[in-house]
């Protein structure tokens, strides 16, 4: 089941003169077992929206659906609780969410809130490890020794041993070397070809919606700006610079090339074939 | 959720003759009152004060409740002084008896008179920071110090830290806010549970705020000295403040108020 949004709205502190409307009215549908990418500027709504998919903020107008649930206006946390697990969210930089003496316990956390039994928390935890890279000699050991890049690790494992439907993440990679974050990425791509979770991806980096989505939604000033497959979406270049996004480097080597008077056409997106392309047109020059 | 009921303490951006006052000035004021608010100076002095705040309240434009939702957290310590009052008074005249039970008059003043020095108390504090940039703030309290370096008080440093206290409450009520928020994603329910989920739900909050707060001080005291910073340097300020005529008659009035507290009380 696809999730559905209808006409959100999200205003913060309404009624006060700190009241900042966020969310203007947001239609969109978002496909089930696909990668969806978010991006806009700072601001555009991207947290508050994502905020909202597991009912960490109800939305002030508009309806919901997701996961078999229907969220709306003025709706109560305890009714929506089981929502939390059916939707995983990764915030950015979500090592400052770890507090337990272990990482076994910091693990384990979520699911014992979820009611699950010590015995078998413990045991989805040692499943769970291993999809990230960490084996069982970790267990055990305090979450603050681990390097930046491990904390991390534990921590997406501690919403990933929920076993969500739909897994939102914020930022992921921010901060993490080249190295750390296609770990990072092939991880999720792989919960998303071999289990068929929903991903939604909030990035500034055009590399990796690219390479890794098949959707884009573009929000601007709580709006969505438009919502496009990534092929189509990346075709325009001139969508992204309206929108203050800097385009992916091989979009901005078609642009300088197609500046410099090649033919390119819209639909060369890898380099092989833009190579080829660059290639054919060099030799017919001669 | 749960910052958006603190109300105490913060700034409200509006346009006020409260708002343009010299920072010292009003601080000063505040002082003042506040030493005529503990004078028993019985229903006299407290009707003058109570006068005074209503001007000042209405002056700065500030909402009513706003001022009243200060006052929310004060409703389980009156009911606890109460209590405490009823059953250690045990003076005046008995205005209840049931059994060993009994209730006396001066139990009931005694909180009355706490109760209500408290209240003023909070509303001026209350007016004092919500017309007054935290920034001002410590500007007024670091002159307002100067004239005890004389005598070995760092004010400079005083006021540095008062400004980066002020300064990191907003990011810890962001952090507080962000940690909730991820912890909630892990099923943590904040707002429901017995008192045993809800300790253990605040631990899995102040754990890590308390560590990303060490890391975000370590941080600041390198890029303070990284950058040269030197407590007893002596530094000029970019806004200088002046006092003006209304800064004078604001202090006038509160000396004023403070004086016939003193005359009730001593006559």
């Amino acid at each position: 089941m696809s999730i559905e949004i209808n006409h959100l709205e999200h205003t913060y502190n309404a009624g006060t003169p700190f009241s900042h409307q966020a969310l203007k009215g947001i239609d969109l549908s978002i496909p089930e077992g696909k990668v969806t990418a978010i991006i806009g500027q700072t601001g555009s709504g991207k947290s508050t929206l994502v905020q909202h998919l597991n009912g960490l903020l109800i939305p002030s107008a508009g309806t919901l659906d997701i996961c078999g649930f229907h969220i709306q206006p003025l709706l109560k946390i305890k009714d929506i609780k089981q929502l939390r697990k059916e939707v995983g969210l990764v915030f950015q930089f979500p090592e400052y969410q770890l507090f337990e003496e272990t990482i076994e316990k910091d693990i384990a956390f979520g699911p014992k809130n979820f009611g699950i039994e010590e015995e078998k928390a413990n045991e989805l935890v040692r499943k769970i490890l291993p999809m990230v890279g960490l084996d069982e000699s970790y267990l055990q050991r305090s979450p603050f020794e681990l390097s930046g890049g491990q904390k991390r690790r534990v921590a997406i494992a501690g919403i990933l041993v929920l076993d969500p439907q739909v897994l939102v993440l914020d930022e992921p990679t921010a901060g993490l070397d080249p190295q750390g974050a296609k770990e990072m990425m092939t991880l999720f791509m792989d919960l998303n070809k071999k289990q068929g979770k929903t991903i939604l991806l909030v990035s500034h980096d055009m590399e990796h919606v690219m390479r890794y989505c098949d959707h884009v939604i573009v929000l601007d000033h709580g709006k969505v700006l438009q919502e496009n497959d990534v092929r189509t979406f990346f075709e325009h270049p001139e969508w992204m610079i309206e929108v203050g996004i800097n385009p992916p480097a091989i979009i901005r080597l078609k642009m300088m090339l197609q500046e410099k008077g090649f033919k390119i056409p819209d639909s060369i997106l890898d380099m092989p074939s833009l190579v080829e392309c660059i290639k054919g047109q060099v030799n017919g020059h001669e | 959720m749960v910052m958006n009921n603190i109300a105490l303490g913060r700034y409200m951006p509006l346009d006020s003759v409260i708002h343009h006052l010299d920072p010292r000035a009003k601080i000063m004021v505040l002082l003042f009152l506040m030493i005529a608010v503990f004078i028993p100076a019985g229903a006299v002095g407290y009707v003058v004060i109570a006068a005074f705040i209503v001007v000042a309240l209405f002056l700065s434009k500030l909402q009513i409740s706003y001022a009243l939702r200060a006052m929310k957290p004060m409703i389980w310590m009156m009911i606890f002084l109460l209590v405490i009052n009823t059953l250690v008074i045990k003076t005046g005249t008995p205005w209840i008896q049931w059994g060993w039970f009994s209730v006396y008059s001066d139990a009931i003043y005694q909180t009355l008179y706490i109760v209500v020095r408290l209240m003023f108390m909070i509303i001026l504090t209350t007016i004092l920071t919500a017309t007054t940039k935290p920034l001002d703030l410590t500007l007024g309290i670091e002159k307002l110090l100067k004239p005890f370096e004389k005598i070995g008080l760092p004010a400079h440093i005083i006021a540095m830290m008062i400004s980066i206290a002020l300064r990191f409450i907003p990011t810890l009520i962001e952090e507080t806010q962000r940690i909730m928020n991820a912890q909630a994603s892990r099923g943590v329910d904040f707002e429901n549970g017995g008192l045993k989920e809800k300790i253990f739900s605040i631990l899995s909050l102040i754990v890590p705020l308390f560590v990303s707060s060490f890391d975000r001080a370590e941080q600041l005291a390198n890029a303070m000295e990284a950058r040269g910073y030197d407590p007893n340097r002596q530094r000029t300020r970019y806004k200088v403040l002046k006092m003006k005529t209304k800064d004078i008659f604001g202090m006038a009035m509160s000396v004023v108020i403070l004086g016939v507290c003193l005359g009730i009380w001593i006559l």
